[in-house]
């Protein structure tokens, strides 16, 4: 894996990738601060303000216009979680000079217009101008109302708000829609101006020629900012509940689902990924050949680890009927690893699944910047090739060992109406 | 004998190998050097719509229950000694397949050594096994994924829509069909449908990233089986050019109300691709970001930035839709009626439409430089009766002209259909 990582002000780390195989460019810069129910949603409006428009572009129709004569070049904002910790990004791609058929400097362009939405926000002494500030926050509370329209992920959040309760984690990235109604122009700025002095920032770029120039733009550009920043760990392991916690709720919906959340307390991380794929990461898992394939209970039942959180979640669309049939199966595979019912080939398959997947990484730019990421958050830079060899230094002992430590911390049912009467 | 030929693109330089098969199957291989990965589809021009066909010797048509290509797509999953998801498991590769309305492809992604996977993809999807059982088994596992995608508000949304766009087009029919029309499927109606369309003449092979032509080409001449072109034809009914209903309203539980404006449009019998084109850039022009209209409306909190367009079109059918979020859909409704006319009246700045023509440029070259679009390009312009690069080399050569008369004369009032889905 071939990318530079330079500190270039406090807590501020740039990373570049150079591969020529590709015709675009990406950057994207992450600002990372501890998640709050108070700041969540100030953090949310902000990050959005910034990508709407800068005080050279000031208004969105002025900001589409340029990134359109750009080739459709791309701007956008997103507030999430990770951990206990709140991450707000700024991500531009465009296509590469060699490209532009009138000979534009698209590059240059894109890097004046993301550099101005950073250090040059539309905003005066009173907060973010306010007509954009209306808009952005109208686009927040928008997320926030939407989220049930996807019942899948509406099912998952609501457990792991039960699972995290009292924890930063369970915080909605965006806040409520009572906290993004408080929002105000100048507590959005106020909080834009914090970020940019507390803040711990992540910029990755990559690009198809060498361009150490950026670096030093961002560079020069900090250079003006006071910075008190701290550096965040990522790892917040959530205490498991004295016992399991269930929590249903009715909606008007055709098919149940149901979203378990549970813990580990293991720094064997590679053996509990690799229970997760064997239990339910791949249409040969444990999950997808018996709950699916043998009862015919579901479309969907997988599993995935929550690495930072310590948790595994597993979720299935299910008849309400069959939710007691589908969790007893549930979790009578997750007892098959633990009684160290794992086949050579259960296990051999995960490895190849997991060698198949890294090795397709460097084949575009989500693929760097995830990788990338998931290293600082780990504070530990190494290739794809040493974490393969790491998953294939996993044992089945080890594996049984992971999922013993396993427990049972939250689920959540969403039922339909009609069935439960 | 196969034949061979390169594809270059005239804008981009891109370029892709075409082979027609002796065994009658379209090949589509682009060596794209650098990448690690391989992604393959092996699709055949077989989707929702293809409810009634028959072969050249047959004397009538037959006419299958609703959602069973997407049922033979699930099937196919199935050998005789063990299932195929096994199968690519010991490669590692990843495996799945779709069926979209008027097409069901079947793929893998992997990296390092493909050739097995691509052995594997062309045996399984010529060696069906469907029994009384195994048929039996999937009605449940299929009828969970209908429920799922009813509760989909974007998919009711959608089909709500057509519903009250066609009369007759099978394209307002679910493309899993519904619980009752899947139960009427059994093994020997899935022979039939296998039997028709997974002929390799009406199917076509499209594989990109760290592979080798001659490599590919060796693996299809061993796995290959000729097949005679049976003379297959597809009946769809006379559809007429109104629409059925201008609205229709459903209430679900969701958080934020979304919407379909869409526009019932004349299809192509073939080679649409001109005409699809003309109305992508029109959609653009008409959804434009920087536009009087949506910043209008988005000042008026009436949309939000997941307001858009795309054209969707195929055998027989082709429509414009406009979606979004919104809690005043009936407003969106009014302001677009206005600015279609508007732009009928005043025309088109061509200053604004070459914007959106380089943007258009800027999204289809990017898409060349992915191992997974370039493979779906490649497929989908080929099932669509065109070449990869037409679209690049089409868009180039449009003019206001081309957008403008398709705003005229196929974005009209009374071909609108406004679907909502509404909260509780």
């Amino acid at each position: 894996m071939n990318y530079k990582k330079t500190e270039i002000g406090k807590n501020i780390t740039f990373t570049s990738v150079v591969d020529n195989k590709f015709n675009t460019c990406s950057l994207r810069i992450t600002m990372i601060t501890p998640m709050s129910s108070l700041t969540a949603s100030d953090y949310s409006v902000a990050v959005n303000v910034l990508s709407d428009v800068n005080a050279n572009l000031p208004t969105i129709a002025a900001m589409n216009e340029r990134l359109s004569e750009l080739y459709g070049a791309g701007l956008s904002s997103s507030s999430a979680s990770r951990g206990d910790l709140h991450l707000l990004a700024l991500s531009a791609s465009w296509l590469a000079d060699r490209f532009a058929l009138d000979g534009e400097n698209i590059t240059a362009e894109m890097l004046k217009i993301v550099t101005d939405c950073l250090f040059n926000p539309l905003a005066d002494e009173n907060g973010f101008n306010e007509e954009i500030f209306r808009l952005s926050k109208k686009e927040i509370l928008d997320i926030i109302d939407s989220q049930l329209n996807n019942k899948r992920e509406y099912a998952i959040t609501k457990a792991l708000q039960i699972a995290f309760e009292g924890e930063p984690a369970a915080v909605i990235s965006n806040g409520t829609r009572e906290s993004a109604e408080a929002v105000t122009p100048l507590s959005a700025y106020n909080a834009y101006k914090k970020l940019m002095e507390t803040g711990q920032f992540d910029i990755i770029f990559i690009s198809p020629v060498e361009m150490p120039e950026v670096a030093e733009i961002f560079k020069e550009k900090f250079a003006d900012v006071p910075r008190k920043s701290s550096n965040y760990s990522f790892y917040a392991p959530s205490p498991l509940k004295s016992a399991p916690v269930v929590v249903k709720e009715e909606f008007d919906v055709l098919q149940a689902k149901i979203a378990f959340i549970l813990k580990f307390d293991t720094d064997d991380i590679d053996a509990v990924h690799l229970m997760c794929i064997i239990l339910g990461a791949t249409p040969v898992s444990k999950l997808f050949m018996n709950v699916r394939e043998k009862l015919s209970l579901c479309y969907y039942c997988a599993c995935r680890m929550s690495e930072f959180k310590s948790s595994v979640i597993i979720d299935c669309g299910v008849e309400k009927n069959n939710i007691e049939k589908a969790t007893d199966e549930i979790m009578n595979q997750l007892n098959e690893i633990r009684n160290g019912n794992i086949s050579d080939e259960e296990l051999q398959n995960a490895l190849l699944a997991i060698e198949n997947s890294y090795n397709t990484f460097g084949d575009s730019h989500g693929s760097y910047i995830s990788w990338l990421f998931d290293c600082m958050c780990r504070d530990e830079y190494i290739s794809p090739a040493e974490q393969i060899e790491r998953f294939f230094a996993v044992t089945k002992e080890r594996i049984i060992k992971a999922a013993e430590n396993v427990k049972l911390d939250s689920t959540y049912h969403m039922l339909n109406k009609e069935t439960e009467q | 004998m196969s034949k061979k030929e390169i594809i270059t693109s005239k804008c981009t330089g891109d370029s892709c190998i075409h082979v027609k098969h002796k065994s009658g199957l379209d090949i589509y291989i682009r060596e794209m050097p650098g990448f690690s990965s391989v992604y393959a589809l092996f699709g055949t021009k077989y989707g929702s719509i293809n409810t009634t066909f028959k072969l050249a010797a047959d004397k009538d048509y037959t006419s299958v229950p609703n959602g069973i290509a997407h049922f033979l797509e699930h099937k196919l999953f199935e050998n005789e000694d063990c299932g195929v998801f096994e199968l690519f498991a010991a490669t590692g590769a990843q495996c799945n397949a779709y069926t979209s309305f008027d097409k069901t492809c079947y793929l893998f992604s992997c990296s390092g050594d493909y050739t097995e996977n691509l052995r594997i993809l062309l045996d399984f999807v010529q060696k069906p096994f469907f029994t009384k059982e195994n048929v039996d088994k999937e009605q449940g596992i299929i009828g969970q994924e209908i429920r799922m995608t009813n509760d989909n508000p974007e998919w009711r949304v959608l089909f709500n829509m057509l519903r009250c766009m066609y009369h007759e087009h099978p394209v307002k029919i679910d493309i899993a069909g519904t619980e009752e029309s899947i139960a009427q499927i059994d093994a020997d109606l899935l022979y039939k449908c296998y039997d028709t369309f997974y002929n390799l003449n009406n199917m076509t092979l499209s594989i990109a990233g760290n592979i080798s032509a001659d490599t590919v080409l060796a693996i299809c001449d061993e796995m290959l089986r000729p097949c005679e072109d049976k003379g297959l034809e597809t009946f769809f009914p006379d559809e007429p050019h109104h629409i059925v209903q201008p609205e229709i309203r459903e209430k679900q539980a969701v958080g934020a109300s979304i919407f379909n404006l869409g526009f019932k449009c004349i299809p192509e019998a073939e080679k649409f691709l001109k005409k699809e084109m003309s109305a992508s850039l029109a959609v653009s022009y008409l959804t434009d970001a920087s536009s009087d209209m949506y910043n209008k409306l988005l000042s008026e909190g009436i949309i939000n930035g997941s307001f858009g367009g795309e054209v969707f079109a195929g055998e027989g059918f082709f429509s414009v839709i406009l979606s979004g979020e919104s809690e005043n859909p009936d407003a969106v409704r009014d302001a677009v009626t206005a600015e279609i006319k508007r732009i009928s009246d005043e025309g088109i700045n061509e200053k604004t439409f070459n914007r959106i023509k380089k943007s258009a440029y800027g999204d289809l070259v990017r898409q060349l430089c992915s191992v997974t679009s370039s493979a779906t390009v490649m497929i989908n312009t080929n099932m669509s009766g065109c070449k990869p690069f037409d679209v690049v080399d089409i868009v180039s050569e449009l003019k206001a002209e081309d957008a403008l008369s398709f705003i005229k004369n196929e974005l009209l009032p009374d071909k609108m259909v406004l679907s909502v889905i509404e909260k509780i």
